[in-house]
């Protein structure tokens, strides 16, 4: 008996000790999140024009980012960029994961514009309305639904990913992970509280993403005319 | 003065050429069925009416506005003219409805509630109040085809151009779709028509022009084209869809 609440006691200290460093891990994932929205955006917008001075950079760009390990790309931003450019750990962590994940990004957006038939453009062009007026309100509108799913499966990728910036010093929920064990030498506990929690996070999350695809669903969307 | 003048459009896919010189006027009120076979550049015709489609060469002039090659006056062009597709390209996000109302709220810069009135009315001279608040989805492609032709109207078009409105519905559901079509050639629409609906044609064309080559081979009433036509690849056409 009293093993055990001195276990629940431990687990529950480990908890407590990982807490402080959580706003890191939800920094770090939030903004190189939105970082690779954007560029992911722009990179994507590219692929698809007809001007090759813009296809052919970003089809590069998706090549080169999908081919690298992400951990490389931490080292190659805070070791290498980082020391010239003098780049703090936040920073070279947040950009080496935002230009990782707008490759992924980009190509998420490419489809889901090349989802919606090239009829409906042609139709909204025919009903006087300028290629602004149909991308905001027929393709976008669309897109955003079809784009919705794979993107909230990128965040919850981009939280656990945001675990491998430790190895460069940051401190978040994986780095204090280690600084515990390194000061009490529990590794089952401590490993186990670290994925507990992340575990936590990364359920909510999905759960959450459901519901939204439920929401935005459209009545009768994908049957056949 | 004709509200359609079409003097020597040319349009060339890469070697093919789809578009081979085509002359064409067409009157205020005047329906115009378009027949000819697969890939003779019917489609290409009635796109390049509205701009869909470049001119290599030529020029279309629509109720005195001009659509050359650098399309500056497209957007006016567009404004003139309405287009019913073999697709219906409803916008699956939107009701019924919505369809109907969003492009002249946007482009037409109606209020909601004017666009909503139209809406109505046009359902209504369609036969689908009831479906005001479904979706695309949930409808047949018989009543997607008449909503797409409602959306056309609130434009206020001054011509409609029809691209085989009904080669992609179930037997059952031509006669609707036609039935709006002719309802709105009685009110004195300007209408160009691609169809293989032959009866439709005797029925409602003022002309029909036969296409083969992207050239126009023969333009005239109804009987002539279909009981007396003047050339033998005219002759020949029919004798495979008649
Ligand atoms: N976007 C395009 N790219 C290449 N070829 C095309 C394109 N559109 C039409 N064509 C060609 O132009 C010719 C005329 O096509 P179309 O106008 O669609 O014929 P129809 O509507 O009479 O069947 C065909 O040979 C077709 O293959
Ligand atoms: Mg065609």
């Amino acid at each position: 008996m009293e093993l055990i609440t001195g276990q629940i006691e431990l687990l529950g200290r480990i908890f407590l000790y990982l807490l402080p460093a959580l706003p890191a891990t939800i920094y770090v994932t939030v903004l190189s999140f939105l970082l690779s929205l954007v560029l992911g955006l722009a990179v994507g917008m590219a692929e698809i024009s007809p001007r090759k001075w813009l296809s052919l950079p970003a089809k590069i760009y998706v090549d080169t980012f999908r081919g690298i390990p992400l951990l490389v790309l931490i080292f190659f931003f805070y070791f290498g960029l980082g020391t010239i450019l003098n780049l703090e750990r936040m920073a070279a962590g947040i950009i080496a994961i935002g230009v990782c994940y707008a490759a992924y990004q980009a190509e998420i957006f490419r489809s889901g514009i090349e989802a919606i038939s090239h009829g409906q453009y042609e139709a909204a062009l025919s009903l006087g309305m300028t290629r602004g007026q149909v991308m905001r309100h027929v393709i976008l509108p669309q897109s955003i639904r079809i784009v919705l799913p794979p993107t909230a499966n990128e965040f919850i990728a981009c939280l656990k990913d945001s675990s491998l910036v430790s190895i460069i010093g940051l401190r978040e929920i994986t780095r204090a992970g280690r600084e515990f064990y390194s000061q009490y030498f529990v590794d089952f506990q401590t490993w186990f509280v670290v994925g507990l929690v992340y575990l936590i996070m990364t359920l909510t999350l999905s759960r959450l993403v459901v519901r939204l695809e439920k929401r935005f669903a459209i009545v009768g969307y994908g049957k056949k005319p | 003065m004709s509200i359609i003048e079409i003097n020597n459009v040319a349009r060339r896919f890469g070697s093919v050429v789809a578009l081979d010189g085509v002359s064409l006027n067409v009157e205020r009120g005047e329906r115009l069925v378009i027949i000819g076979p697969s890939g003779s550049g019917k489609s290409t015709l009635l796109r390049t009416i509205n701009g869909l489609e470049p001119l290599d060469d030529g020029e279309i002039i629509i109720d005195g506005v001009h659509l050359d090659r650098n399309h500056r006056q497209i957007h006016e062009i567009r404004l003139e003219v309405g287009m019913v597709f073999q697709q219906f390209n409803l916008f699956p996000h939107l009701t019924v409805k919505r369809n109907i109302v969003l492009p002249q709220t946007v482009v037409r810069r109606r209020s909601e509630a004017e666009a909503g009135e139209k809406a109505m009315m046009l359902l209504a001279k369609v036969g689908l109040t009831d479906k005001a608040e479904s979706y695309p989805g949930e409808l047949s492609g018989g009543q997607q085809q008449r909503v797409a032709i409602a959306r056309a109207l609130g434009m206020d078009p001054k011509v409609m151009l029809f691209d085989e409105a009904t080669s992609a519905l179930d037997p059952e559901m031509i006669g609707e779709v036609l039935g709006v079509m002719k309802q709105l050639a009685s009110e004195g629409m300007t209408m160009l028509v691609v169809t293989h609906e032959i009866g439709f044609a005797r029925e409602v064309a003022d002309r029909v022009a036969f296409i083969d080559g992207g050239k126009i081979v023969e333009i005239g009433p109804p009987a002539q084209i279909f009981d007396h036509p003047g050339q033998l690849r005219t002759a020949e056409f029919l004798a495979k869809v008649l």
